[in-house]
């Protein structure tokens, strides 16, 4: 929607409207809800927003001018030097195992908070395009998330920093060596003194070995961390708890009750892929052999935990700690008077806890890093009383090489530079005049450093102030190791070199050593020649290298036990106010703000708003009432002084008086895509709350803004388009559960004796990742398109994941359903298309053939699913990306032509070919679509439905399978299975 | 005052009336001829290329396999090109010296690649795998015409779209015995087995061949 929809929406209305309803009613948003005329408008139309657009028409001197000026580009694309199209450029000597137009795949890790995530990168002719997961890499078992499908983008991103420069100005690398080689022999001469090291969080165990070389050499060198979205309440929850600082490995496979505070375990937790395969494997009712787990939530803003929970329970942070005290005291992980507080909630937490005490052994909690660490070491006694550690969780050393908290080293490192004890500063790819906490002068203190180094991949906020930026390599283009959340390491094999000339952080410390010539290489094999311990060493290397694992590298569990006295230092409950708190939460697109420049993240709709480009200030539907505020209203944040301005997003499923900003928006110097993006929530960030501030004022500016939000494209209207059931229903009669389809026709049906593609998505494993959607942008050659036009409705994802509300707008049920092409046997698209530019093959896909499409836009009209994306503008030729990092199998669309899934018809046809040579059918699980391949918990099954024996036919042969709008007959070959939820029955819910 | 009509007036009209139909005819007839004419469809043409390479010398001269430079052609939707280093396998040894072969010999010294003109070009939205083809039956000279007997490789066929679809609607009469396949004199004799019993041996389906997905992506 462009529109601000200003005082269109009473609440009041939409609450008496719902309470009128019986059962389970679900919705979309709360304009649905209370069936605004907007709304409807949007419902009923095609490209609802076009009508708008084509109402603004240009003026007649407007279009002149663009006339002169597309003209004048017209003409200037005849002036680029182009690679010839009728040259064929063979190799001079052809590397041994290259064969023309074959994917190769090799192994590395992508990084996410600083652990690794095992990915294989798909070559074609050398070139890296496309990332899949490593199925045997434990952090990832194939899956990938959406930040690890766009890593490709980031690789080819042309706006990445390209020149080295010292004061702005171009310098050579020859300058580069010698600067420092010069500064490593001066500062060893004083033994480092002045010398200071900035960087993230890092699990590299060649960096922090070579971090180890460089504070031998320089014995008073201090190195600093600042890692934005630190895990620093983790490891002091861990020290509160045991004594110590232990990273938690978790074990969802085993776990039958899970509780999780406002956890991140599905979303960016450490090993979050993982634990999102595993917690789905015990969350589908029909094949989990050992039985459906029942997962609560507690938390204040949504997350995907929480919207997969059996129970949420909406609290705001004071109340979350009161609530764990309160199971924490009942289950005797704590003093017994906890217990007897009063807490909100507490029948609903007594239920709970009788849960968790008939589970010991079974049961897991998991809190997110937002929480404070008294919330973490809770957690921790909680499940050493429930005797989680061992079977459900283990406890090991910490993973990352961590040697301080965040926050209190990076403000000794702003003292001590404005104190001027810092002569040379040296940044590793953080970007610390973005993201420090807005207290500490971080740009003024840097002038106060003679000599400021930043290695980092982009010209952004702290290059600007660096007296040196140099370019870093992306983390394809490096030889380096990682380690995963189990301490498992990957050795990160580079897939090109360096595009755009970049350097790794390796070189840099060896040159600062004084090695001239540095050998990123050299350097790594040398380390693990040292450590590995292989009696043959070059068969261990390769074998890793290939696998993308380093074997039997994980961490061995460790034996820890809480402190009796470990609450004494909590600090006292606050007694509860009708204050706003301010909660900063990271991003799931642009993380901390890294991934800002990156358009497939930005144009990605986040699981619970659906916005694009853009944040918000999130706060719940009550709280909105209260201070007056509608959707779209831009308001004032103030915290401690500190003002920020962002619009409002009202969002059901938030507790009453938080207010939840996504961090990783408003950079002023990210490159052309992602500069002015959004509202900077650092500048309200504080190093002592960094996750949530309060005594925050909210005020009405009275302006209003204009999102783009996906949350009303692509509508589609329909009794019952997602199902529910409860498991207790589920075991009782399953077959009640089935959904009477009739197809009765009066024509006989298409015979199909071949292979029939379907494909069965299974609601209650979707957790709303959103890496399928970006798995699919980046096989198909989707374009991005800018805020404008996804908020006129044009939005060119194939694949969208639809986020439905059930019953009461403050507390909803919350389901994700991804939408691809039905690839309907009756698809009443081809009927309509004037041209046949859209028809059936004979394995029943419905087939876009984009040469014949004259732009009707006919089919998409008459799409029930709106799953149809018309290209209004040429998109991909606007595209700045290299035309070498297009996925060369799938046509790259132009202008006037429209699209839409096509099951990925360039694998299933590559399988097919393969298959026919060798004179065989297309085995089971042979072809992948690259929505199913992302999708970290499997949701997607795709495959040959013909055969009764495929995991395709038996999904579809479940009782739980259904399909979207069959009533009309179309006969998809998409369907779904139905979403089981396993409630306590001794919890009334609503 | 004047006729508005002289008297050449009727005269006039039957130029104009007979000229316009002529003009209709001709245009009709160009547009049916020109995109079938040598000219629009590339039969025949020659693209320079940096080296004269005589398919003729090396495949009928020397009895070279098509398969020792186009070494992907089974495996892979492209046939591949030699690289410079396959050129070099025999040209280190023999015509060491000769002038036409100086680009390879510079290409070599320089780890530059050669850069041969296409013969053959498809639209971006078709996907052509030569692997699948080999595989079942069809010789290369179906498409790239007498390779065999070029000195200097031509067009041999059109590759339009209606070209495309004469064989996916009727395989048959261009499918060969496996063992044929890269015989670029190969005749059909009494010997070689009948159209069906290829057809069979091969598993063509017919009815799948012209979905649009088979060769549009």
């Amino acid at each position: 929607m462009t529109e601000p929809q200003h005082n269109s929406l009473d609440l009041g209305a939409v609450r008496r409207r719902l309470a009128r309803q019986s059962g389970p009613t679900y919705w979309r948003s709360l304009e649905e809800l209370a069936q605004t005329p907007a709304f409807l408008d949007v419902l009923k139309g095609e490209f609802p927003a076009f009508a708008a657009a084509a109402a603004t028409a240009l003026d007649r001197r407007r279009l002149l001018q663009l006339m002169a000026a597309s003209m004048a580009l017209g003409g200037l694309t005849g002036c680029q030097k182009e690679v010839d199209p009728r040259k064929l450029s063979p190799y001079v000597e052809q590397p041994p195992g290259i064969v023309p137009g074959r994917a190769r795949y090799y192994a590395t890790a992508t990084s996410l908070d600083g652990f690794g995530y095992g990915v294989l990168l798909r070559h074609e002719m050398g070139r890296p395009l496309k990332v899949e997961g490593n199925p045997d890499h434990p952090a990832s078992l194939g899956g990938t998330s959406a930040i690890g499908q766009a890593s490709i983008l980031g690789l080819y991103d042309p706006y990445r920093a390209q020149s080295l420069t010292q004061n702005g100005q171009l310098a050579g690398g020859e300058d580069l060596r010698t600067m420092l080689v010069e500064s490593g022999s001066a500062l060893a001469a004083r033994r480092g003194d002045g010398l200071r090291l900035l960087t993230g969080a890092l699990t590299s165990p060649s960096l922090a070995g070579q971090i180890g070389s460089l504070q031998k050499a320089f014995p008073q060198l201090r190195w600093h961390q600042w890692e934005a979205l630190n895990r620093d309440t983790e490891r002091d929850g861990a020290r509160l708890a045991f004594g110590r600082a232990v990273d938690i490995v978790c074990d969802f496979t085993r776990a039958e009750v899970v509780l999780g505070i406002e956890s991140d375990a599905l979303a960016t937790a450490p090993g979050h892929l993982r634990y999102a395969r595993d917690f789905a494997t015990r969350r589908r009712a029909d094949e989990a052999k050992a039985g459906m787990s029942r997962v609560y939530a507690i938390e204040s803003t949504p997350t995907l935990l929480g919207a997969k929970a059996d129970h949420r329970v909406i609290m705001t942070p004071v109340e979350i700690r009161a609530a764990l005290r309160f199971i924490a005291g009942a289950l005797h992980a704590g003093p017994p008077d906890w217990a007897k507080a009063q807490v909100p909630r507490a029948d609903h937490l007594a239920s709970l806890v009788a849960d968790l005490a008939t589970h010991r052994g079974r049961a897991l909690l998991h809190a997110g890093r937002e929480q404070p660490a008294e919330v973490h070491a809770l957690c921790h006694a909680i499940n050493h009383a429930l005797g989680a550690f061992g079977q459900t969780l283990r406890a090991i050393e910490p993973v990352a090489a961590m040697p301080t908290g965040n926050a209190a080293s990076l403000a000794a490192l702003v003292a001590d530079m404005q104190a001027g004890k810092v002569d040379t500063l040296l940044i590793l790819g953080v970007n610390a005049a973005y993201t420090a906490p807005a207290e500490l002068d971080w740009a003024g203190a840097l002038q106060q450093v003679p000599q400021s180094i930043y290695l980092g991949e982009y010209a952004d906020e702290t290059a600007a102030q660096c007296r040196w930026h140099i370019p870093a390599s992306h983390e394809y283009e490096r030889w380096s190791d990682i380690r995963a959340h189990d301490a498992t390491v990957t050795i990160q094999q580079p897939q090109v070199r360096p595009l755009y000339g970049g350097r790794s952080a390796h070189e840099i410390l060896a040159m600062l050593l004084g090695t001239t010539q540095p050998d990123d290489y050299a350097l790594l094999r040398s380390r693990w020649q040292g450590v590995s311990g292989a009696a043959n060493f070059e068969r261990f290397w390769i074998d890793s290298l290939r696998s993308g694992v380093v074997a039997n590298s994980a961490a061995p569990s460790i034996a820890v036990a809480p402190r009796a006295d470990y609450a004494d230092a909590f600090p006292p409950l606050a007694t509860g106010s009708s204050a706003l708190t301010l909660l900063f939460r990271p991003d799931i697109g642009l993380w901390d703000g890294r991934y800002a420049e990156n358009g497939w993240l930005q144009e990605m709709a986040r699981p619970f708003t659906r916005l694009t480009w853009d944040n918000a200030a999130a706060i719940a539907p009550a709280t909105a009432a209260r201070l007056g505020l509608a959707q779209s209203d831009m308001a004032r944040l103030t915290v401690e002084g500190r003002q920020l301005q962002a619009p409002v997003w009202i969002l059901p499923g938030q507790a009453e008086n938080c207010v939840t900003l996504h961090l990783g928006y408003g950079r002023r110097r990210a490159g052309p895509v992602g500069t002015d993006i959004g509202a900077n929530a650092y500048a309200l960030r504080s190093a002592g709350a960094p996750w949530s501030a309060g005594g925050l004022t909210l005020a009405k500016t009275g302006t209003g803004y204009a999102f783009a939000s996906e949350q009303h494209d692509a509508l589609i209207e329909g009794d019952d388009l997602v199902r529910e059931a409860t498991l207790a229903a589920y075991l009782h009669d399953p077959q009640s559960l089935k959904r009477k389809q009739d197809d009765a026709s009066l024509y006989p049906g298409y015979a199909y004796d071949g292979i029939a593609w379907a494909m069965s998505i299974n609601l209650n494993s979707c957790i709303g990742c959103q890496a399928c959607v970006v798995a699919c942008q980046a096989e198909n050659n989707i374009p991005v398109v800018g805020k404008k036009e996804v908020g006129r409705g044009r939005v060119m994802h194939w694949l969208r994941i639809d986020r439905y509300y059930k019953g009461d707008i403050d507390a909803p049920g919350i389901v994700f359903q991804p939408v691809p092409c039905m690839q309907c046997e009756n698809a009443p698209c081809e009927v309509v298309c004037p041209v046949q530019a859209t028809v059936h093959d004979a394995e029943g896909l419905n087939v876009m053939v984009y040469n014949r499409c004259v732009g009707t836009r006919f089919c998409s009209n008459n799409c029930p699913y709106k799953v149809r994306r018309f290209n209004f503008f040429d998109y991909t030729g606007d595209d700045a990306r290299p035309r070498e990092s297009w996925n060369p199998d799938v046509t790259v669309r132009a202008r006037g032509v429209m699209e839409k899934c096509t099951y990925c018809v360039q694998r299933t046809r590559k399988a097919m070919i393969e298959a026919d040579k060798e004179n065989r059918g297309v085995a089971d699980g042979e072809v992948q679509t690259a929505c199913q391949q992302a999708c970290p918990t499997q949701a997607i099954t795709f495959g040959n439905k013909s055969d009764p024996q495929s995991a395709v036919a038996r999904r579809k042969a479940s009782v739980l399978d259904y399909s979207l709008l069959d009533e009309l007959n179309t006969r998809p070959r998409t369907t779904y299975a139905m979403a089981i939820r396993n409630p306590n029955p001794k919890i009334e819910t609503s | 005052m004047a006729a508005i009509f002289g008297p050449r007036a009727n005269f006039y009209t039957q130029i104009i009336l007979i000229g316009t139909g002529a003009v209709v005819v001709v245009l009709a007839a160009l547009i049916w001829i020109l995109p079938n004419t040598g000219y629009a469809t590339g039969i025949g043409f020659t693209p320079p290329q940096p080296v004269p390479f005589s398919h003729q010398h090396h495949v009928s001269g020397l009895g070279l396999d098509c398969r020792y430079c186009h070494g992907s052609v089974e495996q892979s939707a492209d046939a591949g090109m030699p690289a410079t280093s396959v050129c070099m396998t025999c040209h280190s040894q023999i015509w060491t010296n000769a002038a036409i072969l100086a680009p390879v010999r510079q290409s070599l010294a320089d780890d530059r690649p050669l850069h041969w003109s296409r013969v053959y070009t498809l639209p971006d939205y078709v996907y052509f795998d030569h692997s699948i083809h080999i595989a079942k039956g069809v010789g290369c000279t179906e498409c790239h015409g007498p390779i065999g007997d070029m000195p200097l490789t031509y067009k041999a066929t059109s590759l339009d779209m209606g070209w495309c679809l004469d064989c996916h609607r009727n395989p048959a009469p261009h499918l060969r015995p496996p063992a044929a396949v890269f015989n670029p004199h190969w005749q059909r004799t009494a010997d070689t087995p009948s159209l069906a019993q290829l057809m069979t041996q091969y598993h063509i389906h017919v009815a799948t061949l012209t979905d649009c997905s088979v060769c549009h992506r």
